[in-house]
């Protein structure tokens, strides 16, 4: 008997200890922290204002009077305001035929400046990087851009370097996602990832109406952040990555073709998005959500979902016509404060607000960041997170959700919490104080609105 | 008057003997130490006597609670090192692109093709001195958009080239292994020269169904050693996630790259570069862990770039027309050879026996205290490796690293006959070169493999595998009907 209670004595000793063990191990390396960030601003002789981009357009001598009228249309009702930045070969007039050099000094512009104030704000050295990590999805010259950084910046030799191309605008959650899993195999790493999109090569001069839209909205645009698990970095970081959700939709073949590069019918490449956008994005969202939601949200908030769906099931067996179409909602409010959507048009930004539930203070960042910046593609969360702690709104304990869509078709997601009160204007400095404005509309509503009638 | 060099020992067949058992003596230092211990405990034993050494054990007066405590304490130490243990990464199986007859380019073709295209009689001798002297075959292939006149680089032609040569790896692949694409958790593409939007992962993901939880990933611009950047970058998946496969593809797009102009340092890649592609399949799982072929030992990744020559060597610019190429500088084998130094200095540890080791570091410290004039010690590395694979990316490449690493023309024979039979793949060529090992049946459980891939950056990576099963012939792969012919004899050059 006593034999017994000993052996029982003895197991659970070691059940409980084992246990501990392996949550301590866990935990050990696998914070992700958020330093800092920067958000690239070109210079002021770069602004794309209405009446270049009518300029611009009209400079293709293929389209027509109706495609004219269409392209401007879709400029005017952007949202976008007369402050967004574009590359120097289209305001040069070299849109159509961009050289290898503009392409590189595009990339260089954004990711010296921004690596030199990452560095210099952080005060750490190039030398002491672990990772690097370079997304820029439309141009992948060799060396890799992640070599040319190496080089510049006399980056050690073991340094881990990955280049990320052809992911499309939701490539932050990814190369994150690339860090976090290397932060979780070694100690005290150090990781910078530069994201951004490359405008000079990928400007469509065709007249194919669906490839035509990437002209109009994307601006250019970049982030660098550095990110680290080191826990000694912990007190200045600004946040800590809580969790990160995937979702690829590729093997639907609609999902697939839906934002795709390709020849038009003349040969020339161009961005084409198809009509049906919208509804991949939803299924992609949706997928998305069914596996953030339980990561996400309180258990309290789950329950309730539940108990809602079930009675509204009884319901709609009793009641079909009354409740048929309705869907059940889930408020994302009770598990975060702040929305960084992904501004692919303001068409998305409703639509992705809508159906979170949000209201016109949740999804003013992201529209105010349409606005000013544009479609900057994979860089767009960082602008918006930037709006956000411009204006103060990101208090310690806070949780930050970054949701994008992108090429593939992919919708990725990542939910931070604040560590500390954040309060730097970054890229946000010098206009903050004008947002949000009065008005969204084209202050060239009365030369341009023309194109609106008929 | 500067003194003598060293008389040239190492020819010497006494001193061969000699450096035999010193290195026995290092690398079995150990257990030539425990023999006289064990020696003397046995003697021990043998002089007390049964009943002295039950007197001695009852002496010791174990209770329960002390047998149990210490039971314990074992156990549990046991279970934290092995789950603090880095998971093993297996490499199930994979397979390689072979190209189809049609698209064969004949050193005839070749040639004829660059007249036609090439107004510049100069360079179009030019790729004709190259071809000569590559170490190419006559059965190297090149995408069908290439054997067009003028070659036509088209984006539909180039993803059309990617589907003909990644999904004929991985069907392969899934044929050989009995993979589910379902199963797939982890997915890393690299294609250096070719990235469109969607992605070539997205690309595989559409294809073959993929779950919408799949980790996948895109490399991009990374060169011909990015192959095994993939394989790092799985590895460190496959560290995070328990039970879990990956899924590799190694490959390069040749259509869209082809140099339309008559800048020399930029025809290279057309003489050299062909069509090729390889599928690997990585698992952390204990059930493949018995059907596995090999298992990942060490991934060293070397990064030069900070280097202003070496950053320089392999770069893409547009020449004085305004086509666009990759242009090789003078400086490669050089920069390559100091790449492979630095990449050694660390790999050298991890992989070499103590003896090597240790005559390096007397070696050093000799030259750094005594006479600066010894010559360096360049390890042996073939007392830790079997097998070397080299990445194909030129003959000079690889007379430069046979000359460095001092190994016999059997050693690199498979980079040889690799690049004899499919050019220059870039990326997927270490698995040419390993699927040549084994379908000549020199590939024994227990052989260490040694893959070096150079690349633009300029990067130097190593991976290191250790074989789990000896590999049959006839094996199933690109080789399986030419391997009887194989190795042929290669000219210096090869007139024509």
């Amino acid at each position: 008997m006593e034999l017994l209670w000993m052996i029982a004595t003895v197991l659970f000793l070691y059940s409980s200890l084992s246990f501990l063990w392996k949550a301590f191990d866990c935990r050990r390396n696998q914070n992700c922290y958020l330093l800092d960030y920067v958000c690239y601003k070109p210079s002021d002789d770069r602004k794309l204002s209405t009446e270049l981009c009518s300029d611009v357009i009209k400079r293709n001598k293929r389209l027509s009077m109706p495609d004219y009228k269409f392209l401007l249309k879709v400029v005017v009702n952007s949202g976008i305001s007369e402050e967004t930045y574009g590359p120097r070969s289209i305001i040069e007039g070299r849109e159509e035929s961009p050289t290898l050099d503009d392409c590189d000094d595009e990339v260089d512009d954004c990711m010296h400046s921004t690596l030199d104030e990452l560095f210099h704000r952080t005060g750490i050295s190039p030398g002491d990087v672990d990772v690097l990590v370079v997304n820029i999805s439309m141009f992948a010259p060799a060396p890799s851009l992640t070599s040319r950084i190496v080089n510049r910046y006399k980056m050690r030799e073991d340094v881990k370097t990955f280049n990320l191309s052809g992911m499309g605008c939701s490539a932050s959650p990814i190369a994150i996602d690339l860090v976090n899993n290397v932060f979780e195999t070694r100690k005290r790493t150090l990781a910078v990832v530069i994201t951004s999109e490359s405008i000079a090569p990928n400007w469509y001069c065709g007249t194919d109406k669906s490839m035509m839209l990437g002209n109009c909205l994307f601006r250019s645009g970049g982030c660098s952040f550095m990110l680290t698990n080191d826990p000694s970095l912990k007190h200045r970081a600004k946040m800590r990555l809580k969790c990160l959700v995937r979702a690829h939709s590729g093997a639907n073949d609609d999902a697939y073709s839906c934002a795709m590069q390709n020849e038009d019918t003349d040969g020339r490449v161009g961005f084409h998005l198809s009509k049906s956008l919208p509804k991949v994005a939803v299924r992609a969202f949706t997928e998305n959500l069914q596996a953030l939601a339980p990561k996400v949200l309180p258990v309290g908030e789950l329950a309730l979902y539940v108990i809602r769906g079930l009675r509204h099931r009884l319901r709609r067996s009793k009641e079909t016509k009354a409740y048929a179409g309705t869907a059940v909602r889930v408020n994302f409010k009770s598990g975060v404060e702040h929305f960084c959507l992904h501004t692919g048009g303001a068409a998305v930004i409703d639509a992705v607000g809508s159906a979170l539930g949000l209201n016109k203070y949740d999804v003013e960042p992201a529209r105010m960041t349409l606005h000013r910046w544009g479609n900057t593609s994979a860089s767009s969360l960082w602008y918006v997170l930037g709006y956000m702690e411009a204006k103060k709104r990101l208090r310690r304990k806070d949780r930050v959700l970054m949701l994008s869509f992108g090429a593939g078709f992919k919708c990725n997601s990542c939910l931070w919490e604040v560590l500390r009160d954040l309060e730097d204007g970054g890229a946000w400095e010098d206009s903050i104080q004008a947002y949000p404005p009065q008005s969204l509309v084209n202050p060239f509503m009365d030369k341009f609105g023309w194109v609106n009638e008929a | 008057m500067p003194r003598a060099p060293l008389p040239e020992f190492s020819s010497s067949v006494k001193l061969k003997y000699v450096k035999l058992g010193y290195q026995y003596l290092v690398n079995n230092f150990v257990t030539l130490l425990l023999i006289p211990v064990m020696a003397a405990v046995y003697l021990e034993l043998v002089r007390m006597g049964p009943e002295e050494i039950m007197g001695l054990w009852r002496s010791l007066r174990l209770d329960l609670i002390q047998i149990l405590c210490s039971f314990f304490v074992i156990i549990f130490a046991a279970t934290v090192y092995l789950t603090s243990r880095p998971q093993p990464v297996y490499l199930v199986d994979y397979a390689c692109f072979k190209p189809p007859t049609t698209c064969r380019v004949p050193f005839s073709t070749f040639m004829e093709h660059t007249r036609l295209i090439s107004s510049d009689e100069k360079s179009v001798r030019f790729q004709m001195r190259i071809l000569e002297r590559s170490g190419l075959g006559e059965e190297t292939c090149l995408p069908p958009a290439n054997h067009y006149i003028p070659p036509r680089p088209t984006m539909e032609a180039s993803r059309a080239e990617t589907q003909l040569v990644i999904f004929s790896a991985i069907d392969d692949l899934v044929r050989k292994t009995g993979l589910r694409p379902k199963d797939i958790d982890i997915l890393v593409v690299n294609c250096s020269l070719f990235s469109p939007t969607p992605s070539l992962s997205a690309m595989i993901i559409n294809k073959y169904k993929l779950r919408s939880n799949v980790r996948s990933f895109n490399l991009s611009g990374m060169g011909c050693s990015a192959g095994l950047i993939s394989v790092d970058l799985a590895r460190d998946l496959l560290q995070v996630h328990r039970s879990s496969n990956a899924l590799v593809v190694s490959t390069e797009i040749i259509t869209p790259n082809f140099y339309a102009g008559n800048q020399r340092s930029m025809l290279l890649p057309n003489c050299l570069f062909r069509m090729g592609a390889a599928a690997i399949l990585l698992s952390n799982r204990r059930r493949d862990a018995r059907r596995a072929k090999y298992r990942l030992v060490h991934v060293v990744r070397t990064h030069k770039g900070a280097d202003d020559r070496a950053y320089r060597c392999v770069y893409q610019e547009e020449d004085a027309e305004g086509h666009s190429g990759i242009s090789l500088s003078k400086d490669l084998m050089a920069i390559a050879g100091e790449a492979l130094k630095s990449n050694i200095t660390t790999i050298g540890p991890l992989v070499l026996p103590m003896s090597e080791q240790l005559l390096f570091f007397l070696t050093l410290v000799g030259r750094k205290l005594i006479n600066p004039k010894w010559k360096p010690y360049i390890p042996d590395f073939k007392l830790a490796f079997e097998h070397f694979c080299i990445h194909a990316g030129g003959r000079a490449v690889i007379d430069e690293l046979q000359k460095n690493l001092e190994l016999s023309a059997e050693h690199v024979e498979a980079s040889r006959m690799t690049l004899h039979r499919f050019g220059n793949t870039s990326s997927s060529s270490l698995w040419y070169e390993l699927n040549y090992i084994e379908s000549k049946g020199r590939m024994r459980r227990g052989d260490r493999v040694w893959q070096i891939g150079f690349g633009s950056g300029f990067k130097c990576n190593s991976a290191v595998w250790k074989c789990l099963r000896t590999v049959k012939t006839p094996v199933d792969g690109p080789w399986s009907d030419c391997i009887d012919r194989y190795p042929v004899d290669i000219p210096e050059i090869v007139r024509l």
